[in-house]
């Protein structure tokens, strides 16, 4: 019984649904109000201290929208798409140890690294129905660059994924991140960098913001939607974001370890790890601001001349020096 | 100077058989009447002659019995080439296959005089509803208005006309008339091939409002206030060249602080114009930061304008005769002021322009608009800077104060849209330099002189530079308070034709780029309103209008 109800507590509450729903909607704030500084702006201001609610209130307007579904949409995938996104990233980020464990207990194992980016890709296939289901040419052309761009840079992202599993000899999050004494990001800082460049591409943030380039195709793939659909693809949008820099963050920056000080370990692993993603949002967000948009082939281009040969270099760098680390951290 | 003497000489020795009337009544201003259907000789030769020689606009006039055609060609100076075509059968050769650039405006003699230009490949509507009633001309003196509301009805859904040759993967993409890279409603249909471009046809007339029209029925201090509604942007270079015009044709002498007031503000203009439209670019790029921090430091600019003006954006100050308000020594501190702070943020945004890969990866080489082009289709101002010449209306034919302000005209040889946006950024600064040197030698004397209500009869081409490029007013007087005839080239007009040969091969990513680096100004190009021809009583449709109105179901 007592298993049960922390089993509840943690999938439903904390860690898992409610606190991540929340964590995201303070990211989308963190987000835009880092942005809107970098452009010289307010950014969110009015609703609650320092606009805080604002993410919420956007959400609670969406969901009480006119919702409509255009009639020569392909129904069933125009509505499930969005939603199948939505629980993809949900799920996969049942996998990241939030507070030094998983959200669900002892549901790690061996290869969850990969299970959480094989259903990252899964949710942007879910993106791409979407758009492809709207039957607008915007949305059309919106969805063939969510696939060019993501298939990719899944390949680099994954290579470069492996370099942290390499050092840790593990394929588990919880064991990448168990085994960072001295997060990874200072052994092989070129695997960090270029990591957080491709996850640039991977979540669609400027220079990389192709498939919904507003002056170029309106709104990309999401075009058509509108009410709670669309709410459902904004959140999926949110939720891949914090994926992005939890990945980085367990990967390079040794996830949610640091100085635990006083009180329950379990908050000063969220607390950690709430510094370092926000600290990789910053960074994400900077990017983002000091470059103008790329053009689809010079993406392209740019990603199989350059970033995959990169990838692997690294990943051959790490591979090599490996004894020479292990020999330094003992 | 010595172009427009080349440009009068030759065509007085080499066709002086097809003279009629000749007149230069001002320096650098030429008015040739030729015997019918001589135009296309004339023509053939200033371009045979003249290296840089473009075609400013056609203007037509109804004379009564006759319909005169206007055919500025802009050298240093204006030729005028007038060719009388009559009324009853309105038919003359196009000049499209010897100047493609006279396209749309014969489209627009076309449209709107109903005279037909044989050989004209693409003769169809330009400013009017596709369905406006046939052999209906409104710029013709005896049109009147239908009594009842005309029914324009709808084009029906908005479809590329060529949309059943498109098969494979090829898509029919329409930008337009509402969609985020246009400000201002045009619609161009595009054909797409994956992420090519294959095709683009633009459709102009959303927002034509018939100001030519409307002018003839106002006084011309009236019309003052009427043609700076033309553009809010470029307001102060409408207000500008009207007065030129109007002061050309009633032998006004404008006051010297008067023109270096005109110069203030019309510089003023161009910083602000400019600054928009390079965050513009910044924002069609996806460069957001960029866009907010340029519009950031333009707001300072408008503040001058509202201060020196009393607007800040109509800014109401040019009037015939000279301006309307003073300036004081405390806003010229002020002013000098502003122009330093704001000019080290232009060197700054000219680097960014100039040093950043991003920006640079995705305007280098797009867009390319060879010389050659450039001058075939008449393209003006920054657009044809960008392509290498050094057209500048402010150094060719000088008006208000330039002729006693040192500056420079900027050009670039890349022709792409890193050019035409360079062409921008630079000019920010010598405008600020130009503002400065005119405060700083601002002459003291009266404001404005007092003008007659009668303009007594005559003619007038003016030109000015406005922040987009060459704007040119004809102005016809027949004695009266009333201006017999306005006609308003604006420079989008111009450019606007080169965008589908430059987009045509590109991605579509580059549409919003190349678009623009053009700076198109769609209001500045339409105008149109809605006026009673009686009473001169104008009325706008109402969305209630168009609720009631027969065709609601098919508008909304």
């Amino acid at each position: 019984m007592g298993i049960d109800l922390i089993f509840f507590v943690r999938t439903l509450v904390f860690p898992g649904f409610l606190f991540l729903l929340v964590l995201v909607l303070f990211f989308d704030w963190f987000e835009r109000k880092v942005a809107a500084r970098f452009q010289n702006r307010m950014g969110p201001s009015y609703a609650g201290p320092f606009g805080i609610l604002q993410p919420i209130a956007d959400y609670i307007k969406l969901f009480s929208k006119e919702d409509i579904t255009p009639k020569q949409t392909n129904k069933f995938l125009f509505i499930a798409a969005p939603l199948l996104a939505f629980s993809f990233f949900v799920f996969s980020l049942f996998f990241i140890p939030l507070d030094g464990s998983n959200v669900i207990l002892g549901s790690s194992f061996e290869g969850d690294l990969l299970l959480v980016l094989l259903l990252v890709t899964l949710a942007n296939f879910g993106i791409f129905l979407s758009g492809w289901a709207s039957l607008n040419p915007y949305s059309g052309i919106g969805a063939t660059r969510v696939l060019t761009q993501f298939l990719g840079y899944d390949i680099p992202l994954i290579i470069l994924a492996i370099g942290p599993a390499f050092l840790a000899k593990s394929l588990s999050i919880v064991n990448i991140t168990a085994s960072q004494s001295l997060p990874f990001a200072l052994l092989i800082p070129w695997s960090c960098a270029l990591f957080i460049l491709v996850l640039q591409a991977e979540l669609e943030k400027d220079p990389f913001d192709i498939p919904h380039a507003e002056t170029e195709i309106v709104g990309g793939y999401e075009t058509e939607y509108s009410g709670r659909k669309l709410a459902f693809i904004k959140l999926s949008e949110d939720f891949q974001f914090l994926i992005g820099a939890a990945l980085v963050t367990v990967l390079f920056l040794g996830g949610s370890n640091g100085p635990m000080l006083f009180g329950p370990a379990e908050l000063w692993h969220v607390f950690w790890f709430l510094i370092k993603t926000l600290g990789v949002v910053f960074v994400l967000e900077y990017i983002g601001n000091v470059a103008a948009r790329l053009r689809i082939d010079q993406v392209v281009h740019g990603n199989w001349k350059l970033l995959i040969p990169l990838s692997i270099l690294s990943l051959a760098l790490t591979v090599i020096i490996e004894p020479l680390l292990r020999s330094v951290t003992g | 100077m010595k172009m427009f003497e080349t440009a009068v000489e030759s065509l007085k020795n080499n066709l002086a058989d097809a003279i009629v009337e000749f007149r230069v009544p001002r320096p650098r201003k030429a008015y040739i009447l030729l015997k019918s259907e001589r135009h296309r000789d004339a023509i053939s030769l200033l371009l045979k002659e003249i290296k840089d020689i473009e075609l400013s606009t056609i203007t037509g006039v109804d004379l009564g019995n006759e319909i005169e055609l206007n055919y500025h060609m802009a050298c240093e100076g204006v030729v005028t080439l007038k060719n009388r075509v009559s009324r009853e059968k309105p038919v003359t050769q196009t000049i499209t296959d010897i100047l493609p650039g006279a396209n749309l405006y014969e489209r627009e003699v076309f449209d709107l005089l109903g005279v037909v230009f044989e050989g004209h490949p693409n003769l169809e509507r330009l400013m009017l509803p596709e369905r406006w009633p046939k052999g209906d001309y409104p710029l013709r003196k005896d049109w009147k208005l239908p009594a009842d509301q005309p029914d324009f009805g709808s084009e029906g859904p908005v479809q590329a006309k060529s949309a059943e040759d498109t098969t494979g993967s090829i898509v029919n993409v329409v930008v337009g008339p509402q969609h985020p890279v246009l400000h201002e409603p045009e619609r161009f249909s595009f054909k797409v091939d994956g992420e090519t471009v294959v095709d683009v046809e633009p459709r102009l007339g959303y927002v034509h409002r018939g100001i030519e029209k409307a002018a003839e029925r106002m006084m011309y201090f009236q019309d003052v206030f009427l043609v700076e509604r033309i553009c809010g942007i470029c307001n102060a270079a409408h207000t500008t060249v009207f007065c030129q015009a109007v002061e050309d044709i009633g032998n006004i002498e404008t006051p010297s602080r008067a023109l270096y007031l005109r110069t203030i503000i019309h510089e003023l203009n161009r910083v602000h114009s400019h600054l928009l439209l390079l965050g513009v670019g910044g924002h069609l790029l996806g460069f957001e930061a960029l866009f907010q921090h340029v519009w950031r430091d333009r707001e300072p600019v408008m503040d001058i304008v509202e201060r020196i003006t009393g607007n800040r954006l109509m800014s109401g100050f040019n009037t015939i005769g000279g301006v309307r308000r003073d300036i004081d020594p405390n806003t010229v501190e002020k002013t000098l002021k502003t122009v330093k702070a704001v000019r080290k943020r232009a060197v700054f945004y000219k680097n960014v322009f100039e040093e950043d890969a991003t920006l640079r990866l995705r305007t280098e080489g797009v867009g390319v608009l060879s010389r050659e082009d450039a001058l075939k289709l008449c393209v003006v101002g920054p657009v044809l800077r960008g392509s290498g010449v050094a057209s500048d209306v402010r150094k060719d034919d000088p008006y208000a104060a330039y002729e006693e302000i040192p500056f420079n005209v900027i050009s670039y040889d890349d022709c792409d849209t890193w050019a035409r946006l360079m062409v921008r950024a630079e000019e920010v600064l010598e405008s600020l330099d130009i503002i400065e040197y005119a405060l700083n030698h601002l002459p003291d004397g009266r404001l404005r002189v007092r003008v007659q209500r009668k303009i007594p009869e005559g003619e007038a081409v003016s030109r000015v530079e406005a922040p987009r490029g060459e704007l040119i007013h004809y102005v016809k007087s027949d004695g009266t308070a009333y201006p017999y005839r306005v006609k308003v080239r604006a420079p989008t007009l111009a450019n606007l034709l080169a965008f589908p040969g430059i987009i045509r091969g590109g991605y579509i990513a580059d549409i919003p780029s190349v678009m623009g680096s053009l700076d198109p100004c769609f209001s500045c190009t339409d105008r149109m309103a809605f006026i009673d021809n009686g009473k001169g009583k104008k009325w706008h449709w109402s969305l209630d209008d168009v609720n009631n109105s027969k065709n609601s179901k098919v508008l909304i």
